[in-house]
């Protein structure tokens, strides 16, 4: 029922994709936002999908357990070598986030 | 914390195990069970992150984790100091889904069908009283809670728990004649912005 | 209905709970990268409602098709949601209260969230991105009858609209009414005619013109 893109399917081992039942899991909002990021950057071209990946099990090998959070690092990482954002700029924004002058509405 | 970049690189052992130690299997297993049944991710996320800022540093991705555990399990109700400290369990927990053990309970100050009118608060700080339903009066359709006020919590006072009501507004009580008739909005408000309307 | 980032409202009248540092840094990198004009904030929804479906609308909608063919059913989950997920045989995920309002005849109940952007997203999925935005959540309050108009459904004025503001620990899901013409269906059949904005109540189960009966 979903076809999953075959460049995603390529996640596999330590990087696969939590999944019940064969479907993807998010177990809070920005588990799924920083999973559609990624896919939809890729989509448009912002970056081959292998590099994702690699940068993805880089991120898993550090032991961290979150699974989205070492995705969401692999995705910065991306992002950041590629000058599409900067480290500072998330940063900064992130902290208008935590301080509540930005909505934090996923 | 942002971004690693200036931590220094990341050390990734060769053939590491999954879990360094029993203990760390442990805890994944106990997050798994207990996740979204007593607490979601966000919750257990922010609880993380009031770990003392030295000790945050410090400690592993195993020990930040069995920190939040025990620190949101017990705000929760559904594990004691006690009981953590002595490693047996002096009551039944909660069944997963349920709601948790909570303070005695509180005798709700309104009942269905009373009528009420809200406060006009004008707070600095945060609140869950939307500011189009301040001084309005409404009916109370619905008994919840208690519930823990979130803005107790912030401030590191405990929770604050309160009886929250469905209130009804009438269309023409918030916007004025413009409104529909018959056309009504329910709010869901804790008890500690109510007063009781008192013109007939 | 855009512009889903910026809420200047001066009292900070925000949900009160900060995001942790990765919901954070998650929302910092998806606005940024649509400031940028690299990706709107609906081709990220596309992506993943493409992609989401143990989690998505179709729990939502095969408890309101099963309330639909069961009255017992219909009465437990408008009494107590969370047992009539568990029944259903999902996974409850307690961390908020869910709370299932039903639409009648002469009554329509719409949900918002004008606080935040609260949403059962455990049973209905993540929410599209005009719920999330500050017109959605401040007119459906002030004039529901002109959003619904606006987002495809008039409703007659003997009809009363209640508006459901999930301010505090509920979550809220529309019951809407079963369709003419769907006698016969099964759970299956029904459950796929129960969109997301149904549940949300912006929206009426629609029976597909070309249908075979029978």
């Amino acid at each position: 029922m979903n076809e999953i893109d075959p460049a995603i399917a390529t996640l596999d081992g330590k990087a696969a994709l939590p999944r019940k039942n064969g479907e993807l899991v998010f177990q809070a909002p920005r588990e799924g936002r920083a999973f559609g990021l990624a896919v939809a950057l890729n989509e448009k071209r912002a970056y081959p999908w292998n590099e994702f990946r690699v940068q993805l099990v880089t991120e898993i090998a550090g032991g961290n357990p979150d699974y989205y959070e070492n995705w969401l690092g692999a995705l910065e990482t991306v992002l950041i070598n590629r000058r599409i954002v900067t480290e500072d700029g998330i940063r900064r924004r992130a902290s208008e986030y935590r301080a509540l002058k930005r909505d934090p509405v996923f | 914390m942002g971004g690693k970049h200036g931590f220094g690189k990341v050390l990734a052992e060769q053939d590491e195990p999954v879990f360094h130690a029993r203990w760390e299997g442990t805890v994944r297993a106990i997050f798994e069970r207990t996740s979204g049944h007593f607490y979601n991710l966000d919750e257990f996320r922010r609880t993380m992150e009031r770990m003392p800022p030295d000790a945050y540093l410090r400690a592993s991705y195993y020990e930040k984790w069995l920190y939040a555990i025990e620190a949101i399990l017990k705000e929760k109700g559904v594990v004691s100091e006690q009981e953590l400290a002595t490693g047996s369990s002096s009551a039944a927990a909660p069944a997963p889904g349920a709601r948790p053990r909570q303070p005695p309970p509180l005798a709700p100050r309104f009942k269905v069908a009373d009528r009420v009118v809200t406060r006009n608060l004008n707070p600095k700080g945060h609140t869950r009283l939307p500011r189009y339903a301040r001084g309005k009066r409404g009916v109370i359709r619905k008994v919840n809670g208690p519930f823990p006020l979130p803005d107790s919590n912030a401030h590191g006072k405990g929770p604050d728990w309160q009886a929250c009501y469905v209130v009804e507004f009438h269309g023409a009580e918030l916007w004025g004649a413009d409104a529909h008739n018959g056309d009504r909005v329910c709010i869901d408000l804790w008890e500690g912005y109510l007063e009781p309307e008192t013109t007939a | 209905m855009t512009d889903q980032h910026h809420d200047h409202d001066d009292e900070h009248n925000h949900h009160p709970e900060a995001p942790s540092d990765v919901a954070a840094r998650t929302l910092a990198l998806e606005s940024l990268l649509i400031e940028k004009g690299l990706l709107t904030s609906e081709e990220v929804d596309r992506v993943i409602s493409a992609y989401e479906h143990d989690i998505g609308p179709m729990i939502g909608a095969h408890l309101v098709a099963r309330a639909w063919l069961e009255p017992d059913f219909r009465e437990l989950l408008l009494a107590d949601a969370p047992a009539a997920v568990r029944e259903r045989g999902y996974e409850y995920r307690a961390e908020t209260r869910l709370v299932v309002v039903a639409n009648q005849p002469g009554i329509h109940n719409m949900i918002v969230c004008t606080l935040c952007s609260c949403y059962p997203w455990m049973v209905i999925g993540l929410p599209p991105t005009w719920y999330k935005s500050a017109p959605y959540r401040s007119r459906a309050v002030s004039e529901p009858r002109l959003v619904l108009l606006e987002l495809g459904l008039e409703l007659p004025d003997e009809v009363e609209i209640i508006v459901w503001d999930s301010s505090a620990e509920l979550r809220y899901m529309v019951l809407p009414e079963r369709p003419d013409g769907t006698e016969g269906w099964t759970e299956e059949e029904l459950a796929a005619i129960v969109t997301r904005d149904c549940m949300i109540g912006v929206a009426r189960p629609q029976v597909p013109r070309m249908a075979v009966t029978g």
